[in-house]
């Protein structure tokens, strides 16, 4: 007699929905379909929560529309306030946020294009590097307003520098090559596909300390605040200098040094050339 | 305007501004900030002729930077380059006529201006030209005889004037079409 052959096995055996099963294997199954339904059931919830959220968010952004649009500072709150809920007032979807009549995309995409500006007239001085605080400064001198979007009239004139990161954040997200970096506390924007590992931003970091020599460094500078040897150190000036991101100041008999234009002091208001 | 109350550029004041710059890029940037300080200095200031040695430009006191001869000589040479300047002597190089406008600007800003005032097919003199009553406001009012020369210069060599002698420089015609 032949042993029963699988196919035999199930016919006899009669699981539910064809599954092969004997005791223990038999419960298996079951507690997949049990898991399924409950993972459905917990998505469905979720989802409904979600919906309830943004719901809320939504009239809260109503009521709150005036303060959203003019302070940057509940702005920023707001925006907030959606981020870790997966909610994204900003998004170019129609519908939903829309019909909110928020406006504050279009403030943030038109800001986005602004600041782009800025740092591709700047490039040429500062290698593609400025910090957040000098564009700011630099679109508040041009008197820079914006518009929210034609539903809701009116005119944005007061922006932050969060709402600067936003729209650098916006731009980051459609793959332009722009980010932000941290250098110390202060927050720059990169609009160049450099690469600048830690050793770079360590050197500026650096040159970004306050003190009489905020804005540049000399190689024992780094090397005194690194430990590092003098090869590595020239090595991250050297590609700081080859990006237009550092400047070298010769003086006879004096170290050279290094200096920084996004992170320089003074700053450069009259900088942009006409050429 | 006098030396005391002109008004720097930032770059002026940025330590490396006084560095030729070996990296081509920013170099080019920095001498291109150059260019226009010097032109717009010896234009605000009416200043004709840069003394190469006398420049007060090429050092700043406040932030003790100076550009050494040889840097001084590279942004000297890529104004002249640019069209800016014209050196008197230009075996010794030592005095550079500033060129407020390049030739071919004020020559299509004289051909403008001659079109406007029925100056076409009619004869002008040179004098007229930087010092005549019907110029007031011209980018060509007041200027160098020299420049002015070169534009008309210019303009002949595009069939739009032709210059004949008179008794005097000053009374050289000419003849737009």
């Amino acid at each position: 007699n032949k042993p029963p052959t699988r196919k035999q096995t199930r016919l006899t055996e009669m699981p539910r929905r064809g599954r092969i099963g004997v005791g223990r294997a038999s419960a298996a199954p079951r507690f997949t379909e049990k898991a399924e339904e409950m993972k459905a059931v917990s998505l469905q919830s979720a989802m409904e929560t979600v919906q309830k959220l943004e719901t809320k968010l939504a009239d809260f952004s109503k009521k709150h529309k005036h303060e959203i649009q003019t302070d940057p500072a509940f702005r920023a709150k707001f925006l907030q306030m959606c981020a870790p809920l997966g909610v994204d007032p900003l998004s170019s979807k129609k519908g939903f946020w829309e019909k909110v009549g928020l406006g504050i995309g279009e403030f943030y995409y038109e800001l986005a294009v602004k600041v782009a500006e800025v740092c591709l007239a700047s490039r040429s001085r500062n290698g593609g590097i400025i910090s957040v605080s000098e564009v700011r400064r630099i679109l508040m001198k041009r008197g820079t307003k914006f518009k929210l979007s034609s539903s809701t009239g009116g005119k944005v004139d007061k922006y932050s520098r969060d709402d600067i990161i936003t729209a650098v954040e916006k731009l980051s997200k459609l793959g332009s090559g722009f980010r932000t970096v941290h250098v110390g506390s202060t927050v720059m924007i990169v609009s160049v596909p450099t690469e600048l590992n830690n050793d770079h931003m360590e050197v500026m970091r650096i040159a970004n300390e306050d003190g009489p020599n905020k804005g540049r460094v000399t190689v024992i500078d780094v090397q005194r605040g690194t430990e590092w040897n003098e090869d590595r150190v020239r090595r991250a000036l050297d590609l700081l200098l080859s990006e237009g991101m550092a400047w070298i100041d010769i003086q006879k008999g004096k170290n050279s040094f290094f200096w920084f234009p996004s992170v320089w002091k003074e700053g450069f208001d009259s900088f942009e050339s006409e050429e | 305007m006098t030396a005391e109350n002109f008004e720097y550029p930032d770059f002026y004041q940025f330590p490396p501004s006084f560095t030729i710059q070996p990296v081509l890029a920013t170099r080019e940037k920095q001498l291109a900030l150059w260019r226009e300080l010097i032109l717009k200095y010896h234009t605000d200031l009416r200043i004709k002729t840069l003394v190469v040695h006398e420049c007060p430009l090429w050092k700043n006191e406040t932030i003790g930077r100076e550009l050494n001869e040889a840097e001084v000589n590279a942004v000297m040479e890529d104004f002249c380059k640019s069209g800016h300047g014209e050196w008197e002597d230009p075996g010794t190089k030592t005095r550079c006529r500033i060129l407020w406008r390049k030739p071919e600007q004020l020559a299509s800003d004289l051909y403008d201006w001659a079109e406007k005032n029925g100056f076409i097919n009619s004869v002008c003199t040179v004098y007229e030209l930087h010092s005549g009553e019907d110029v007031n406001g011209m980018s060509f009012q007041g200027a160098d005889e020299q420049l002015l020369r070169r534009a008309l210069a210019v303009l002949e060599s595009q069939g739009r004037c032709t210059v004949f002698k008179g008794e005097t420089s000053s009374e050289d015609g000419i003849k737009f079409f």
